[in-house]
This record gives C-alpha cells, structure tokens and sequence, in this order.
C-alpha cells in the first residue's frame, strides 16, 4: 500500500494504490492522519486501490468522522467496480461521497 | 527510588579476594548495587546457592580445593541456568578459559585482577542478566496470552449456537471458523413466538480481539432485540442505535437479520451492510436476496432500515454467508468469488442444510489450499422443507 499526497486548489489529494487489509490497516490510518493537516478538503484517489478490507473501510470511516467534525469536506474518487460494490453493500457509499472521476470532483 | 542489590557470590580459596573485592568495589556496595556472597570452594559455593535463591552471577576461580570452579560451572547450569557466571583464570591459560567457556561461563577475567576490567565485566554480565530475565517475563506474559486467547476461543464458539431448533417445515445449521484465536463473525438463531425462527449473519470490522470483543456485544442486543420486536427492520434499528452510542473506536459490523415463518414458508428480512444473501431453487438455480439497502451498524445515528418479504417454496435454500466465504484467496491470488459458491449450491442445494453448509466450508478448504486462512468464515443455511408427500 502507498499513499502520495499532493496539495491542488486548496484542496489535499491523495491517491492509494495496492490493497489496504487488517495487516496495514494501522498503517493506512496513520499515514492518512499524517498527511492530513488543516485541509478544508480531501479527496482519496482510490483508482489504483485492488482491494480493501473492513478493516480499511473501518480507517475511511474515522477520517469521515474527524473531518466532518472539523467542518472539512471529504470525498472518494475514481473506484473501480469491485471496490465500488463493497462501498454498496455496506452502505458505506450513503456516508462518504463518491465521484467517478478526479475532474469530475474537483470540478464541483 | 530504592533498587534491589544484584547478589554475586564470589568463590575462591584465597582469603585475600575477599578482603580485595570488598575494598575495591566498596563504593558499589554502599550504593546498594552490588551484595557479596563468599564461597571458598565449589562444593561451599553450592550450599551457598541452595541457600540463597537469589543470587544472580557468580565469580569463580577455577582451582581450588574439594570442587574445582569448571565442575561448579557443570552444576550452577543444573541448579539454575539463568545465573551468570565468570571465571578468574590465571593469565594465558587457554586451555582452561576455552573448557569454562564451553561450559556455559558468561565471561572471564585473568589474575592479577584488574579491578577496572572486573567492575567493566560485572557490570557487562549484570545487564545480560537484565536482558536475558526481560526476554524470559515477556515469554511467560505471551505464554499466558496466548492460554488467555484459547479461553476466549472456546468462550465465543459456545456462544454461537451448536444445537439447532428443530420446526417442522424447516432445517436451519450454521458454524464459523475464525482466521486467528477469536473472531469478529457471528451468527444466531432465535427462537420466537408462533414458532417463527429469527436468524442473522454479522462481520464485525477488522479482527481479533477488539472485533472479538465488538462481536459479543452485537450477538447479545440482537437477541435481546429480537426477542422484544418482530420486525427485523426495527431489530436493526435498535440494535445500531445501541452500538453508535457509545462506539469511539470506529467499529462497525455488517448485519443480515431475517424472520421465517415455517408454517407459511414466509421470510421477513432487512440488512444492514451485510454481503445479500443467496437463495438456493431445488433444480440449482440461485438469486441474490434483492436489496434493502441499509448500512452497516455502529456508524450513523437513529438509521431506519427497510425490510422486505419473500416466500421459499418447498426445497427452496437461504444461505447466509460472511466474506470470508467469497474473499477467500488461494496460492494464485484468486478469490473464491460468488460464482463459486453458486456452483457449489447448484448441487449441494437440494441437500438437507447440515450438508449444503459443511460442502461450502469444504469446497473453500479446497479451493484455499495452503494458503493460510486470512478472515473468518462463517455460513447458516436454511432450508424450507417438502412437503410430506
């Protein structure tokens, strides 16, 4: 799993590639927590994530949370179809704001 | 604070040592870091060490009368092999340093005694001993974990249910094998009014202990919810209203929660978050449980979820499963898949529930292999039964 981080437009994105599971799942949030600053927006590139466990989906949520609390905006990106089904069915895609494309997000 | 002294008994039939030592390293003594112990040979040495557990290291000289100091290293490694030992040898003599070394001295010093290198060497000794007892208290801790672990297992499978109620006009079994010592998956099957029988799957979010923990707690308000409300839409409301509240670590759990009524072969059901479950037709064909599109328990507060209803014919199979049935990865990382599972069911389907269940644990043995199990597995069937001819 890697994260890269780029700041564009007043806004922190930051794109995920290789799979996130309960082995790196700690990782993933500090790295997240980390990159993280007084960003007023975060958008996650999740076009390169393969696979992501509960225990990742369980990280995107606490983001969710601390964000929402701080007034931020935070949304997902480019989700391939597996990974977007698992936002589906655990209904995760009803919290935490999906775009089918990068553009498409910052265009908002 | 106060530190307890290391002990050291000091073996040698020189009376001079004695009187050496304790002026020497008197200053380490009235700091309270070291505590002499004298011996004048091996055998004395020995008394002295049966008498006082609680010496830590030894310095020995190799002769001396009655038992020489390579024997007494023979027998300080039968008495207790985690004290330390080191050897006064006279300067050059090789051939004695190499056997008291072989025979499991920690160090040596030569005569004349350098008392510089002495307090160097003791103290280079002591904090191996320092190190080698931390070693062996983190090993009893795990040891004891790792007992305290094989408790919680056995806790949390005899909460799951191993007898299943028994209806006439239906057949219900279920079982879960978790990836590590405890699971975050459940599955439960109440027993309601009317003979009606509720049912439910749960995956909490990640694993182990925490998951373990989170699990116990969803499993008991879902009983005690069930049993208070039919609907399994409120029984999900309930239930992650009771979770949010007070959920600081961010866990959540997917949930399936479904009522069956045998005499009509009607099922009521509503899901939160849980992977739809497959119902199974006697001639093979499967269907995915249409959505009600709720999300997982423990993350949004005063949720209502929807439910809806279904009737199973006679020979028609429920199977609830958690993804670790279908994410279940062999050695060329390929995942076990729902179209495998539907094969599966194509044929074990028409079997009674006990069999369909346990060849969908067996065929994801199978198809794993030897790839190590990375998330619990845990499967109900229910089966709605013929009708006596």
């Amino acid at each position: 799993m890697d994260i890269d981080v780029e700041r564009k437009n007043e806004t922190l994105i930051a794109q995920v590639t290789g799979r996130v599971d309960s082995a790196n799942a700690r990782e993933f949030e500090q790295a997240l927590s980390s990159a993280i600053g007084d960003d007023r927006k975060v958008i996650l590139d999740l076009g390169n994530l393969s696979y992501i466990s509960s225990s990742g989906l369980r990280v995107l949520l606490l983001v969710a949370k601390a964000l929402r609390n701080k007034g931020a905006e935070f949304a997902l990106c480019s989700l391939s179809d597996p990974i977007r089904e698992i936002f589906e069915i655990s209904g995760f895609d009803k919290i935490i704001p999906i775009y089918g494309s990068l553009m498409e997000v910052m265009g908002e | 604070m106060t530190q307890v002294p290391y002990k050291i008994l000091v073996v040698d039939d020189e009376p001079d040592l004695e009187h050496l030592v304790r002026q020497r390293l008197r200053r380490q003594v009235r700091a309270g870091r070291y505590l002499f112990v004298f011996a004048q040979n091996g055998v004395e040495a020995l008394e002295k060490l049966d008498e006082d557990p609680d010496i830590d290291m030894v310095l020995t000289d190799i002769n001396m009368p009655k038992m020489d100091g390579l024997t007494l290293l023979e027998q300080i490694s039968i008495v207790d092999p985690n004290i330390r030992s080191v050897v006064v040898s006279a300067y050059g003599d090789m051939q004695n340093i190499r056997t008291a070394m072989n025979r499991g001295a920690f160090d040596f010093v030569t005569k004349p005694i350098d008392f510089k290198d002495l307090r160097i060497t003791i103290e280079r000794t002591l904090h191996h001993l320092t190190l080698w007892r931390e070693a062996l208290a983190s090993r009893d801790k795990l040891v004891s974990l790792q007992n305290e672990l094989h408790v919680a297992h056995q806790m949390q499978q005899s909460i799951l249910p191993s007898a299943f109620p028994e209806r006439v006009g239906c057949q219900i079994y279920g079982s879960m094998e978790p990836a590590r010592d405890v699971g975050g998956d459940f599955f439960d099957i109440v027993t309601l009014d009317k003979g009606h029988l509720g049912m439910a799957i749960g995956d909490v979010s990640d694993k182990g202990v925490p998951a373990a923990l989170f699990m116990m707690s969803c499993r008991t308000l879902l009983k005690g919810a069930a049993i208070g409300d039919p609907s399994p839409a409120k029984v999900l409301g309930l239930v992650n209203h009771l979770l949010e509240e007070d959920n600081q670590a961010g866990l959540f759990v997917t949930m399936f929660f479904a009522v069956f009524n045998p005499a009509k072969g009607e099922l009521v059901y509503a899901n939160g978050g849980h992977n739809p479950p497959l119902l199974v037709h006697p001639d093979g064909r499967s269907a995915l449980l249409p959505s009600t599109e709720g999300i997982a328990l423990g993350v949004v507060p005063n949720l209502t979820y929807q439910e809806k209803t279904i009737s199973l014919s006679p020979g028609d199979s429920l199977v609830l499963y958690t993804d670790g049935v279908t994410e279940a990865m062999n050695s060329d990382d390929e995942e076990f898949g729902l179209e495998r599972l539907r094969q599966v069911l194509a044929v074990a389907g028409s079997h009674d529930a006990r069999e369909a269940n346990q060849a969908i644990f067996a065929a994801v043995h199978t198809f794993a292999g030897e790839r190590p199990q990375f998330d619990d597995i845990t499967c109900l069937t229910l089966r709605h039964n013929e009708r006596a001819p």
